[in-house]
């Protein structure tokens, strides 16, 4: 497989746009449209192409995390007020606004009261250039949390938006050391886009060790086998 | 020989970059988009914030002269107006320079010297950083010798000897976005300067197809920049392949 790379301001060529009846066409990011017909890249990038969503976008690792609807982050609160919660997603961008009644079964007589510090998984609700970006803790659709609210305990490891990305696509994303993990301890996991991970084992140490399995995989860009490696050293360690 | 480049050797910043070439050093970092001082708030385009550090000490009017023009020529390449109210912030460490500072080099040669390997090291960290760029641009140094002669590149030797000094940067259509000029010349050579940069500017990140047009004249026609690129993004995708 070698798709073509483009360069920043290079016009993506026609032969790679995707090939489907539908009458509309999604730019992902990377990717902006100038009219009439021309469409460039951004950034660098290699061309991804989604023929069944009819969408185009630039494959990189490159660069800060951009909150975009429907997204699942791991927001840490900053501060409350009267009815939001002030989180941080990433370092010094503005914060993101959480609903204080955004979570499930939340109303105004029982809600989660959260402190400066806390961590909620949670989804992207609304990200329009130039405005807040705003979150909820529930699918705010059916009522229901899937997974979603404040995370108790544990702990929070700092990782590439991309390896977030590819631990987020389970098997497809070729890492095996959450599933290798799961195999002999139980643990809680949740990987937010923001590049944050979380873990909890119940245990600081096999925690601390979860967490930096993933780190060091992340930094040193281990491929399966060199996971499975660390993976085997990691297990024998912890017991 | 073409620049040697190391991208992301810096894990903290969203991009980083260094640059060395025959002359300097630079390591550049960026970040962005971040939250913009009220003060410093644009509400329809992202403001673009530039650091240099010199090698040796803090800096003083001669770092805020370099910042000046780096501000302008970064600014006609980055797209400001997809990030209203945000900051984008370029910070860019000279680890060497020639002689020291271009101390012995006469007046205003020594800035001159060290512009293109900034704004080099300032453009791969923005690539890098994910900050969305109208196109690519790079930037040469060209000596004017005693003899009329021109060099691309020079070294450190000819830098002494030369009439006059050139720092050019190109954008992708060729356009010229920075001309910093030093020593004595007249309008004929400085045209000429400005074709053979232009030449060796667009060569930097020519595709393989424009390559070979590029391939005569003596101007290094490997498109390093294209290639250091080209090759971080391919690693990204390494894990694909595998699996």
């Amino acid at each position: 497989m070698s798709a073509t790379i483009l360069l920043p301001g290079e016009e993506l060529p026609s032969d790679s746009l995707p090939k489907t009846k539908k009458g509309t066409l999604t730019l992902g990011p990377g990717l902006r449209h100038i009219p009439p017909t021309s469409i460039t890249a951004t950034t660098s990038g290699s061309i991804s192409v989604d023929n069944k969503k009819s969408a185009v976008w630039l494959e990189n690792t490159n660069g800060r995390y951009q909150p975009s609807t429907g997204d699942l982050v791991i927001a840490q609160v900053h501060h409350g007020s009267t009815d939001t919660y002030h989180c941080a997603l990433t370092p010094q961008t503005p914060f993101a606004l959480l609903g204080q009644l955004a979570f499930e079964g939340a109303s105004k007589k029982s809600r989660p009261h959260l402190l400066s510090g806390d961590l909620v998984y949670a989804r992207v609700s609304r990200a329009v250039k130039g405005e807040d970006v705003e979150l909820e803790g529930f699918n705010s659709a059916t009522g229901k949390s899937e997974g979603m609210g404040q995370l108790k305990g544990g702990m929070v490891f700092e990782v590439s938006p991309a390896f977030a990305r590819r631990l987020m696509m389970g098997s497809k994303g070729g890492v095996k050391i959450l599933e290798g993990v799961g195999e002999k301890i139980r643990f809680e996991v949740a990987v937010g886009r923001n590049g944050r991970v979380w873990v909890d084992s119940g245990n600081v140490r096999t925690t601390a060790a979860i967490g930096r399995l993933l780190t060091s995989s992340d930094e040193n860009a281990w491929d399966v086998e060199e996971q499975e490696k660390a993976l085997k050293k990691a297990l024998k360690d912890m017991s | 020989m073409p620049p040697q480049i190391t991208t992301s050797p810096l894990s903290r910043p969203d991009g980083s970059a260094t640059y060395t070439d025959a002359l300097s050093t630079v390591l550049a970092a960026v970040n962005g988009p971040l939250e913009v001082s009220r003060r410093d708030e644009l509400p329809s385009e992202a403001t673009l914030e530039i650091h240099v550090r010199p090698a040796a000490g803090v800096g003083g009017p001669r770092e805020r002269w370099l910042e000046a023009v780096l501000h302008a020529v970064l600014r006609s390449v980055v797209l400001v107006h997809l990030h209203p109210r945000a900051l984008v912030q370029v910070s860019l460490q000279v680890v060497r320079e020639p002689a020291g500072g271009g101390v012995g080099l006469g007046k205003g040669r020594g800035e001159v010297a060290v512009l293109p390997a900034l704004v080099n090291a300032a453009v791969l960290a923005l690539v890098g950083g994910g900050v969305g760029l109208e196109g690519m641009l790079s930037a040469v140094l060209v000596a004017v010798g005693g003899k009329g002669e021109l060099v691309v590149a020079p070294g450190v030797e000819v830098l002494e000897g030369c009439e006059s000094l050139h720092a050019v940067a190109c954008a992708a259509g060729g356009g010229l976005v920075m001309d910093e000029s030093t020593g004595r010349f007249d309008l004929g050579v400085w045209g000429e300067v400005v074709e053979r940069a232009r030449e060796a500017c667009l060569a930097a990140f020519a595709s393989k197809g424009e390559d070979e047009a590029m391939a005569n004249g003596d101007v290094e026609a490997e498109p390093w920049m294209r290639q250091v690129l080209e090759e971080k993004v391919r690693d990204a995708n390494a894990w694909r392949e595998s699996t």
